[in-house]
């Protein structure tokens, strides 16, 4: 399979005072549609990542209200949601939309805006991704759900807790150089592992902040895209969705392996490639843990080995594969619904050779994504290739 | 999260009862919310196992920012919880300091209030203590 991206586009990820959810999506949505070359009727459709509008901003149907603010109408709009997956379910629904034949040109965007409503009733509002009605009855929520992994992973594996620090210290290293990421600063190890607690094992620099943004991708039908070479040739050469265990209780290290390794699998046959094959990748790590599950399921590291490329430089800017190179989640922050879509943004930056300085990892042609949530609920992966002067 | 007092009642959180569901064609002990099929095998039969309430704490989290309903509790602890008939428990664990808390100690369910809703509406269920008749684990353990 083969989908043009005509165009991206993207919102600095931090807390935005001044602007609304429906600010973000027309900054995003107008920022892809300039950098496609393609105005607002020139789409046919639009897919909106959004998860928590109702609770976070009391207002609904997102997709509508995100065409209309975009001048998109007439053309069909839809809301997606599937947790932290969303942004990536609304890429995945608009290359399946090109794929089908029924679209030439379509428009996929996610948008989030968290920081109007405390820290509170943000993560009870979070808690609802999950099973808040029976499962985190308990006083469960996301960080401490996922830090019962971490604890497992700990346990089955002997990872310490300093070995962990070194993926924020890493992604921090990135962060810091990304002009659209949320948290900007380095870390050592040792301020990782003074920093508060969150949800013990956890600390504060292996949790992502809440963020306000928005981005958005213009995709399209392979021919149209080859039309035009003077635009970089970017191309979604694979997307594959799953689910997995709703619930953290019986959720199993081997469940949270194959929630990424199963659609993984498929998107390397999809694109006929390995592991060997990435150049750069953007893992999901709302908490930092999450990276080297991710790391693994893609096929980087043998389970039990994931963390290790932060700590001896293998998934740094000049390792094997450069993985997280924006800042990942940690630094970035996670706006929920923008989260998917941001990951293949900042992989097709990369691919154009368009990444900010010190970011660029030098002749990238194949990267790769992969987006969790639920936390066990949801995985996807998509591939992402430049294909330069093919017929 | 709160939910509306009627939604609250269908739900199935071992409330004041504590309870698993066993699949009648492969024999697992599933968490009570199994209502609809077995996790396992799939299985579309299966009916409510009384827990006896005793259990071995396997891993633990402290939580520090909890969600409203939990406001005033923290830090506090939940674990999971692997109880005697061989089902895993996600609940909290009290009467205990975080830092004392560790993987392999007996603990007991005790009804306790769990959380506060936004109306003032206050939820029981289980929550665990630490078994202080539980003999000690053998050495090497």
């Amino acid at each position: 399979m083969r989908v043009g991206v005509l165009g991206i586009g993207k919102t600095p990820h931090k807390i935005q005072h001044q602007k609304s959810l429906r600010d973000l999506v027309v900054e995003a949505g107008r920022k892809a549609l300039d950098d496609a070359g393609v105005g607002p009727s020139d789409i046919q459709a639009l897919y909106v990542g959004n998860v928590g509008s109702v609770g976070f901003n009391f207002e609904n149907s997102t997709g509508l209200m995100s065409a209309h603010h975009l001048g998109l109408v007439p053309a069909g709009a839809v809301r997606v949601e599937a947790a932290c997956g969303t942004g990536a379910w609304a890429l995945h629904l608009g290359c399946v939309a090109i794929l089908s034949g029924l679209y030439d040109t379509v428009m996929v965007l996610g948008a989030e805006k968290m920081n109007d409503l405390a820290t509170v009733e943000g993560t009870s509002i979070i808690a609802q991704a999950a099973d808040s009605k029976e499962e985190y009855f308990s006083g469960l929520t996301f960080p401490s759900g996922v830090a019962l992994t971490a604890r497992k992973y700990m346990q089955v594996y002997g990872l310490t807790e300093e070995d962990l620090a070194h993926t924020s210290v890493k992604n921090h290293h990135y962060g810091a150089r990304n002009p659209y990421a949320h948290l900007r600063f380095e870390c050592t190890v040792e301020e990782v592992m003074r920093s508060a607690k969150v949800a013990d094992p956890l600390k504060l620099y292996e949790v992502c902040p809440m963020t306000d943004a928005g981005s958005a991708l213009v995709l399209c039908r392979e021919e149209i895209l080859r039309a035009q070479p003077d635009k970089p040739q970017v191309y979604v050469t694979a997307t594959q969705m799953a689910t997995g265990t709703w619930y953290a209780a019986t959720d199993t290290l081997e469940d949270a392996h194959a929630l990424l390794a199963r659609p993984a699998q498929r998107a390397y046959e999809m694109a006929g490639i390995g592991p060997e094959d990435i150049d750069v990748a953007e893992i999901y790590n709302s908490f930092a843990i999450q990276e080297p599950l991710g790391v693994e399921a893609l096929g980087f590291a043998a389970q039990g080995e994931g963390w290790k490329g932060a700590a001896d430089g293998s998934t740094w800017i000049d390792g094997k594969v450069a993985v997280n190179l924006s800042g990942g989640l940690l630094c970035k922050g996670h706006p929920l619904g923008a989260t998917g879509s941001t990951q293949a943004v900042d992989i097709i930056e990369q691919l154009r050779g368009t990444a900010p300085e010190g970011m660029q990892r030098p002749d990238a042609e194949i990267g790769i994504s992969a987006c969790r949530g639920g936390p066990g609920a949801v995985g996807a992966v998509h591939i992402y290739q430049r294909l330069e002067g093919e017929a | 999260m709160t939910v509306s007092a009627i939604e609250f009642s269908r739900l199935g959180p071992p409330k004041l009862r504590l309870y698993a569901m066993r699949c009648e064609a492969c024999d697992t002990l599933s968490p009570w919310w199994e209502r609809n099929h077995c996790y396992k095998c799939g299985g579309g039969a299966l009916h409510e196992e009384e827990l006896a309430g005793g259990g071995e704490l396997t891993n633990y989290t402290v939580v520090y920012y909890p969600p409203r309903d939990f406001l005033g509790q923290e830090p506090y602890v939940v674990g999971h919880i692997e109880m005697d008939e061989g089902v895993l428990m996600p609940a909290p664990i009290v009467g205990v300091a975080p830092e004392d808390v560790a993987v392999g100690t007996r603990v007991k369910a005790t009804l306790r209030r769990m959380k506060l809703g936004h109306e003032g509406d206050i939820y029981y269920s289980q929550k665990f203590v630490v078994d202080a008749e539980a003999p000690a684990p053998a050495a090497g353990e």
